[in-house]
């Protein structure tokens, strides 16, 4: 039985074509004057279902409709033509805390909050105390929100949220605000709420994410759903996509003297398996061409997480002497006995670098795709042994 | 692709794959789900019987929604300022201060050998009602642009909070009537009590009003601009600082048709006079207060779907 249902749905935006520069007050004026507005279909003829339990992630560039479509499915918004059919109660995160009035207290806010959400004042007086508590703000609870830190606020609004028990859950890159703790907090409730079997709609750039919550992805692109499926098959399509747009072949070099050049770099299992596993030996190759003599070089592959920050590197900058090239093609091996890093999709770059100064630098250039192996909770596996005595 | 089928063959792998960095105890008990579930749908939106029937379903459940926005309104509204709801009593008080001065004494208006302070002060009270109300919830919906672009909730709640604030501060001054009357040695019957009918249809008139208007205002600024001046000019067509008796007896009919003018006669004739309201008066301002309700609610309903694109 399916929870959310679009059936044809199509949504038109208007732009003002002078809007922003300050004429917006005589739009009715321009309109008998015959200035027509631009239009923008940010959805165009979207139809699919998702299945009561099912957690499914919908990404896309943006302007792909992705938060149109968050904001029809929370009736923010209408839809131009088409029929959405919602079955069951519907909590959406966006902008967590956008509710809360700063001159109201936290406890009044609560009651605010939580009866825009949707909620009965007898639930809200039954779930007060476990909302102050999950939220950790025990102490202010009658403080006027104004006197709050931004993160304090946050996790109020999203504690609120949290116990709305939806049949069915919208996030927008929630996971994108709040510190490590406060993340920590979203995807163990968004297991937690898919473990209870409700259904998840969530949309992110976050694709290690998607991959990690979601059991099916959408892929949305100007307008319109061009792929549905797992989120590997969807999210290797969609990465396929976005390198073919901003790559060719091993990416465009953004710096150095092109006296070598990166030419390919692979990443293989190191014990005949098909695919790299977390704890497992793996192999990355780094093919490059070098067209003359160079000394002191050093050669690097960057392991990013999707949010863009780095999360390994493998080098030869750290070994002495430094290495010396010949003209030519080679392929330089990295071994690691254990890969220490988490299931999930990291982006890759590669660099080259000659007496402390880039002689090729390439980012974004390809991906690595950890599957799991070794499983243990945590950022990261590290190989260990135990024993009892 | 087959949704069901990929699902089935990743639950296993997506299951054991979640692995979040850190545990937190606590958190919200999940209680089982419900077994009956609502089904919502929603289209694009239309004038229409339906929309006005499915938002009223949609109010009914927000009731409570209504009742906390009110209550927060009316705090916030008086935190940080030293007389608080004194404000309330203080706005009616002045006009009247003023209007005696210039009226009575200035300009002597008849006023049906009742004190002028009683006089216009009784109009006063559910003038400022509908004049308060309307300004109030007309400025509402505009000034939460990020509420309304980031949360449902059923937009109608925002100005009729702002009505019931005002109503209670109609009320608030009404307990100043209450000594005032005494003071000036009117006594008040038991007819007091077709107040209720008659504030009754003035809300629901004041509502059509705040309705529409905060609908129109989201689009056209203008009206929010043009409003005090258009209600400066418009106590000045109802019967407040002069009586009905001093309208042409031919206009009169079309001037009643007017529910604010009817209702705040009613109102005048019953509290200073003991005169319980002509039924075929408040019926016809009834009927037209509903008519206007139906068709603002209509109107509100139809634009709100839409009111985060445009705000």
């Amino acid at each position: 039985m399916f929870d959310l249902k679009l059936d044809h749905v199509s949504k038109r935006y208007f732009v003002d074509a002078d809007e922003g520069s300050g004429q917006r007050w005589s739009w009715p004026v321009r309109q008998l004057f015959g200035k027509t507005r631009s239009e923008i279909w940010a959805l165009r003829d979207v139809s699919f279902e998702i299945e009561e339990g099912e957690s499914c992630g919908i990404v896309g560039h943006n302007g792909a409709g992705k938060s149109t479509i968050l904001k029809l499915l929370s009736s923010i918004t209408a839809p131009t033509s088409g029929e959405i059919t919602i079955r069951g109660r519907l909590a959406a995160m966006i902008e967590i805390g956008s509710g809360f009035h700063p001159d109201l207290t936290g406890r009044e806010n609560i009651y605010l909050n939580g009866s825009m959400l949707g909620m009965s004042r007898a639930e809200i007086s039954r779930k007060v105390e476990s909302i102050v508590e999950f939220a950790g703000v025990r102490k202010y609870v009658d403080v006027p929100i104004k006197r709050y830190s931004t993160g304090m606020s946050v996790r109020l609004g999203f504690s609120v949220a949290a116990h709305l028990e939806p049949d069915i859950l919208l996030l927008d890159e929630v996971l994108a605000v709040g510190d490590v703790v406060f993340q920590a907090k979203c995807l163990d409730h968004m297991a937690r709420l898919r473990d209870a079997g409700r259904t998840i709609v969530l949309i992110s750039h976050d694709l290690a994410a998607v991959q990690r919550v979601c059991n099916r992805a959408l892929l949305l692109q100007q307008g319109q759903v061009v792929m549905s499926g797992s989120p590997r098959t969807v999210i290797d399509h969609y990465q396929e996509m976005a390198f073919a747009d901003q790559v060719a072949g091993i990416g465009e070099s953004v710096a150095g003297r092109q006296t070598a050049e990166c030419s390919s770099v692979v990443f293989v299992s190191a014990d005949s398996q098909d695919t790299i596993r977390t704890g497992y030996p793996m192999i990355a190759r780094l093919a490059y061409r070098a067209s003359e003599h160079l000394e002191d070089v050093s050669f690097s592959i960057s392991i990013y997480w999707p949010s863009g920050y780095l999360c390994v590197q493998l080098t030869t900058a750290s070994s002495e002497p430094h290495l010396r090239v010949e003209p030519g093609s080679h392929v330089l091996e990295f071994r690691c006995p254990v890969l220490a890093i988490q299931p999930g999709l990291y982006r890759v770059d590669v660099s080259i670098e000659s007496n402390g100064q880039y002689i090729d630098r390439r980012q974004r250039c390809s991906t690595l795709q950890v599957d799991p192996g070794k499983l243990v909770q945590g950022d990261f596996y590290m190989d260990h042994t135990w024993r009892m005595s | 692709m087959d949704s069901s089928e990929s699902a089935g063959s990743l639950a296993g792998y997506s299951r054991a794959n979640v692995s979040p960095s850190i545990r937190i105890d606590g958190g919200p008990e999940l209680s089982a789900s419900a077994t009956v579930r609502p089904v919502r749908k929603i289209r694009p939106p239309s004038f229409s019987v339906n929309t006005v029937v499915s938002g009223l379903v949609t109010l009914a459940r927000h009731r409570d929604l209504l009742w906390t926005l009110t209550l927060f309104r009316f705090n916030v509204r008086y935190k940080q300022s030293m007389l608080g709801w004194i404000w309330a009593a203080l706005q009616p008080l002045s006009l009247m201060a003023i209007y005696t001065l210039v009226f009575s004494r200035v300009a002597k208006v008849p006023s049906e050998g009742v004190p002028y302070p009683v006089f216009v002060y009784t109009a006063l009270l559910p003038w400022i009602f509908f004049s308060n109300a309307i300004l109030s919830a007309m400025r509402g919906l505009v000034s939460y642009p990020t509420l309304l672009t980031t949360m449902y909730f059923p937009r109608e709640v925002i100005p009729l909070s702002y009505v019931a604030v005002a109503l209670i501060d109609f009320g608030t001054a009404f307990a100043i009537l209450g000594g005032m009357t005494a003071y000036y040695g009117i006594s008040l019957s038991w007819n007091i009590l077709y107040a209720v009918p008659i504030i009754a249809v003035l809300s629901a008139f004041t509502t059509a009003i705040s309705l529409f208007l905060s609908a129109v205002q989201v689009r056209f600024r203008d009206v929010g601009l043009a409003a005090p001046l258009i209600f400066q000019i418009g106590m000045f067509a109802t019967p407040i600082v002069y009586p009905l008796a001093a309208v042409p007896a031919r206009f009169q009919r079309i001037y009643l048709l007017n529910p604010v003018a009817s209702l705040i006669n009613a109102f005048r004739e019953l509290v200073l006079h003991g005169a319980p309201p002509d039924t075929a008066q408040l019926g016809a301002s009834a009927v037209i207060t509903l008519f206007c309700l139906i068709l603002a609610y209509g109107y509100f309903k139809s634009v709100e779907a839409t009111m985060a694109d445009v705000i």
